[in-house]
């Protein structure tokens, strides 16, 4: 089932497949067209490193979801190229981008991240069920351990709290074992308490479990548990701090405001 | 204000209304079609018979009530009123002018080109008569001349079209009195419409020599007032001239009696129509509630938000009830005028079967007022458990909620009325499959059956539960997580399923329980023709009867060992216990003992065929305290009696001799002379010793080939014949089937489309962790399969109770043997599936062509 992104190798992740999970290269999306046109990136170029934690930042209709939906072959681009690990993905048709999102990918929505007919651990194990594989049992256990959910596994969603539902949708995207999980705001619905949480797991699993995050947020909390922040304005990147603290960020979003109303 | 909001949501939901909309045509215009066309041919019998009637008719008062002359059976002779008669109305105060009249209905007119018949065989009848114009004749010559003499013959317009017959061609006309052949002389054709029987006309001794075998007598005479008196005062005096042994018809009793005679046609396809109709209501209308529960459902919000703003429960009810009297309305109207198409076709087919009604479609008001009514209450009925439903949703949790109303204490509720009519009413089928009289079954089993249906119904979002947990319990396995999610699905909303699931249980239910009784019919049939009827070749001709000529001819074929005639006289019996039936005599010749087998309770059969005495069944015998030898005192009319005595009492459960009186033919010729006898209804035959059985069979349809209104079978084309008869019942069954089906499709659709729009987001997120097209297709599929299925369990086990339950209640009249039709349930079954994968087809394309990023991004 997994072949399919192994045929497709047209040529090699610029970054190198052992350094970067996901890359992109002068990376243009654009809508409509003539006087209409607007653009949401503009020749973006990104390189995700494995085994990091990204946060990508910006002001609404920067164009942070955009990139992430892109990187993530959920939505196609007008220009530029990118990669998911060794794989170019612009280009892959329907079928080949479902299989990659299936095996390579895993997806941390803000809300509605949960099938309800399915109870927790069947919602964990629903991408490795849909590609026919046996999830691996031990990894399985230490995941359901890791996200702290192991006496709610036969909850359905609608018994568990936001909280609750937000980190079996991380066991989930964990599971799997992708190459990379993109979040898109992934705390955004969760009281701070709760937020904290689910970001500790993120960071968690990361540092322990050595998994690639991209997370998109507009909250420098959140990003403060980042390695790295993309800041992104008018479809392009502006900035990048490595290391950052919530205070820091804030700082950097309160300047990079000052800068863009002066 | 509250119009506004409701027309402007009627019309956002446009598409969501249009399968609802669908049926609620369906239903209106066979309500609509159905009364334009009864109305339509009604009025133009009406005309026709009002403008040809005579003021007054007089025949022979028939002997026996159930026999009289004219109408169209071959057991009784042709009666006639004298000549002399006509002289005696004539003279009669008031009257104009009097005609005696000429006509039969127990002739065939054959091409002797072709050697086949050229009259309707079955539907109008064939009427060959004198020409005699009155001054109300509905006929004028258009070509050639009136008949003169007895080598001449005129034909009706459209029956020498139909049989490609001209002026100068022969045709040939078989009554009892033996073959005729004419040359036609002239064709008459009908000035208004044609009822689509086949008329010949002779002259007035040709059809007094031929038809009636005498002279100077008719049929009936025509008589027409001067104006000076009613015609219910020319009837008495016509029954004061005559004295006692007339019938006397004043024009509007004609009327009444060709209109009853035509009517009884009409109302067999209003029935049908009509039952149509029934079937797409009683589905159309869970389609109704479910669009109506999913559009509320969708709209809780916006609901929650109107009562926010301090609407009140009524206005909420209001909005939805004014948006179901909307679609009422554009459907009724639609349906009203595919109703006129649907009368339009249906005189289209009448007019296949040989019955002319005028085109211009009559349209009256009660048209308009069905239309509507049905139309607006079924749906405004249908929406207002939804509309309740909606006025009942608190105003913060409709703000709070996306999601569809949760189901709570209803359910309670719910089971209770469900499990109360479910077993009442099974309860009600057991005792009326245990009942020891057929009309007690009957009754019981005429109540269960609404009861154990509306049970089904109210049960079926609980059963949904359960049953598709069972049902779909391989899916996950065969099919992995899209079979998983299917079935999740298909159990996730109960009420919904329950409800899609019942639209194609009814019409499953109707089908099996058919499909039960009539393959039970037939098989008891074949098994009672195997057990009692001995005689090797059977043959009958239902318009004319069987005349000696026949007989002769049959006689004399190859390999025929004897052959055994059978008449029926119509009779008054008197009992012991003083009661009197009407009931006919079948009288047998002396071999009917041999050829067929009774199924004897006591006495003897030969003693009854050649012994002088009668049978009676068990039936007749248990209500009238007979035993053998007691006598039946037999009245044939005319003062011609008999005491015979019982004989034989045979046991009941047999279409053949249950309700038979079987006699020797000898015995009732004793005081019936046999020129007073009527003609065979049909004869048995049976192939000599030794004689091939096939070949015997073709001899003898050979030797009856001059007589091509009789219908030769052996015993496995009387099997046949009967499978055919039931047949005809199975197609309309089937055709109800299909029908229900096609309004049940819509529902699935419906269900499965709603369901998809409210499972955006789901299906996003499913798309984005890597679900594909085709697993997502495949889940949609397995959901509308599973709610078919499910819906078709319930269906063919609701059909099974209630056909076994009718079988037991007929076991005794003649439906001794159980047959399950399991190739036609599993048909069923696996149809169906099918019918959930058509279901499908659209809603799963549109789900799988769904924005990832669109669904995720709603609401």
């Amino acid at each position: 089932m997994t072949t399919a992104s192994a045929a497709v190798q047209t040529s090699e992740n610029p970054g190198g497949p052992s350094a970067n999970a996901a890359a992109a290269r002068q990376v243009t999306k654009a809508y409509g067209q003539g006087e209409t046109r607007v653009t949401a990136l503009d020749a973006v170029d990104v390189d995700i490193q494995r085994g990091r934690f990204t946060a990508i930042m910006g002001p609404s209709g920067s164009g942070k979801s955009t990139l992430m939906h892109c990187l993530a072959g959920l939505d196609s681009v007008t220009d530029g190229r990118i990669w998911i690990g060794d794989t170019e993905i612009t280009g892959l048709r329907d079928k080949q981008l479902t299989q990659l999102r299936r095996d390579k990918i895993g997806f941390i929505f803000q809300a509605f991240n949960l099938l309800p007919t399915l109870n927790a651990l069947e919602n964990i194990t629903l991408p490795m069920d849909i590609a026919g594989r046996k999830p691996d049992q031990a990894w399985l256990d230490q995941v359901v351990d890791t996200v702290g959910l192991a006496d709610r596994l036969k909850h359905r969603p609608t018994q568990l709290s936001g909280g609750q539902q937000q980190r079996v949708a991380v066991a989930r995207a964990l599971a799997a074992r992708p190459e990379i999980i993109f979040g898109d705001e992934p705390t955004g619905n969760l009281d701070s308490r709760s937020g904290a949480e689910v970001l500790t797991f993120l960071r968690r699993s990361v540092d322990e479990l050595a998994q690639t995050i991209v997370m998109v947020t507009h909250d420098p909390v959140a990003a403060g548990y980042a390695d790295r922040v993309l800041f992104l304005a008018d479809g392009s990147i502006v900035d990048e701090m490595n290391s950052p603290t919530a205070d820091s960020v804030l700082e950097r979003m309160r300047r990079f405001d000052g800068k863009r109303t002066s | 204000m509250l119009l506004k909001t409701s027309l402007r949501s009627f019309v956002a939901h446009k598409g969501r209304m249009v399968l609802s909309l669908i049926a609620i045509v369906l239903s209106v215009a066979f309500v609509s079609g159905t009364l334009v066309f009864s109305n339509t041919a009604t009025s133009t019998f009406d005309k026709l018979f009002a403008s040809t009637a005579s003021d007054i008719q007089i025949s022979q008062a028939p002997a026996k009530k159930d026999a009289g002359a004219g109408q169209g059976g071959p057991s009784a002779k042709t009666l006639t009123v004298p000549a002399s008669a006509v002289q005696q109305i004539a003279a009669q105060p008031g009257v104009k002018s009097a005609q005696g009249d000429i006509s039969v209905v127990d002739a065939t007119l054959v091409n002797p080109k072709t050697k086949k018949q050229a009259g309707p065989v079955s539907g109008a009848p064939t009427i060959v008569g004198s020409w005699t114009p009155g001054p109300r004749s509905p006929m004028k010559i258009t070509s050639g001349a009136a008949p003169a003499g007895a080598q001449q013959a005129m034909l009706d317009a459209d029956t020498a079209k139909k049989a490609k017959l001209g002026l100068g061609d022969p045709i040939e006309v078989i009554d009892a009195l033996g073959t005729y052949t004419y040359t036609v002389s002239g064709i008459a054709t009908f000035t208004g419409t044609n009822p689509g029987a086949a008329l010949v006309f002779l002259d007035v001794p040709t059809a007094q020599h031929d038809l009636l075998g005498q002279s100077d007598v008719y049929t009936s005479i025509a008589a027409f007032g001067d104006g000076s008196v009613s015609n219910d005062q020319l009837k008495s005096e016509a029954l004061g001239a005559l004295g006692s042994g007339y019938q006397v018809k004043t024009a509007a009793e004609q009327q009444a009696d060709g209109s009853k005679g035509i009517g009884s046609v009409l109302d067999f396809m209003k029935y049908v129509m009509l039952g149509f109709a029934g079937v797409s209501l009683l589905v159309g209308g869970f389609l109704i509630i479910n669009t109506f529960s999913m559009l509320v459902a969708q709209r809780t919000r916006e609901i929650g938000l109107l009562r926010a703003l301090g609407g009140s429960r009524g206005q909420v009810n209001g909005s939805v009830l004014i948006e179901a009297l909307v679609l009422a309305v554009v459907g009724s109207t639609i349906g009203m005028l595919a109703g006129l198409g649907l009368a339009q076709l249906l005189i289209g087919l009448m007019k296949l079967v040989g019955m002319n009604i005028s085109s211009s479609l009559e349209f009256t008001a009660t048209v308009p007022i069905a239309s509507y009514t049905v139309g607006i209450v079924i749906t405004v009925v249908s929406a207002i458990i939804p509309a309740f439903r909606a006025s009942r949703v608190a105003p913060m949790a409709a703000l709070r909620d996306h999601g569809t109303p949760s189901e709570g204490a209803s359910n309670k509720v719910r089971v209770i009325i469900g499990l109360v009519l479910t077993l009442g009413g099974a309860g009600l089928l057991v005792a009326g499959g245990l009942a020891s009289k057929a009309g007690t079954g009957g009754s019981l089993l005429g109540l269960g059956v609404p009861f154990t249906l509306i049970g089904f119904v109210v049960l079926g979002p609980l059963l949904a539960t359960g049953l598709i947990r069972l049902l779909g319990g391989f899916l996950p396995k065969l099919f992995g997580p899209a079979g998983k999610l299917a079935q999740r699905n298909a159990m996730r909303n109960p009420r919904r399923t329950g409800a899609t699931a019942a639209a194609l249980m009814i019409g499953l239910a109707l089908v099996t329980g058919a499909a039960v009784v009539t393959s039970s019919m037939v098989s008891s049939t074949n098994s009672q023709i195997e057990k009692q009827v001995g005689a090797d070749y059977l043959a009958f001709a239902n318009r004319t009867g069987i005349t000696p000529a026949m007989v002769a001819a049959a006689q004399k074929a190859s390999g025929i060992d004897h052959i055994t005639e059978e008449k029926y006289l119509p009779a008054t019996f008197t009992t012991p216990d003083g009661k009197t039936t009407e009931a006919e005599v079948a009288a047998e010749s002396s071999t009917f003992a041999g050829d067929f087998h009774f199924p004897v309770s006591s006495g003897s059969p030969q003693d009854a065929i050649t012994g002088g005495g009668i049978s009676v069944d068990e039936t007749f015998a248990k209500d009238h305290g007979l035993k053998l030898g007691d006598k039946l005192a037999i009245d044939y009319g005319k003062g011609r009696t008999q005491s015979l005595p019982v004989a034989v009492i045979t046991s009941k459960g047999s279409q053949i001799f249950d309700g038979h009186f079987y006699t020797g033919l000898e015995t009732v010729t004793q005081v019936v002379p046999a020129d007073q006898q009527p003609v065979d209804r049909a004869f048995y035959g049976m192939a000599a010793a030794g004689a091939d059985k096939g070949k015997t069979y073709q001899a003898l349809q050979d030797a009856l080939i001059d007589y091509p209104q009789v219908t030769v079978k052996d015993q496995e084309g009387l099997k046949q014949l009967f499978q055919a008869n039931v047949n005809v019942l199975l197609y309309l069954v089937y055709g109800l089937l299909g029908l229900a089906i096609l309004v049940a499709v819509l529902g699935v659709i419906n269900t499965l489309a709603l369901s998809v729009v409210e499972r955006t987001r789901e299906i996003g997120l499913m798309r984005a962790i890597g679900i594909s097209r085709r697993q997502l297709r495949r889940m949609i599929r397995l959901e509308s399969v599973v709610i078919a299925v499910f819906g078709a369990v319930l269906g063919t086990g609701l059909g099974l109770a209630w056909g076994v339950t009718a079988q037991q209640v007929l076991r005794n009249s003649g439906l001794d043997t159980l047959t399950i039709p399991v190739v036609t349930i599993i048909g069923v079954l696996l149809a169906s599936a099918v019918i959930g994968l058509l279901a499908a087809v659209v809603p799963a394309f549109r789900a799988s062509r769904m924005n990832v990023l669109d669904a995720i991004a709603t609401g």
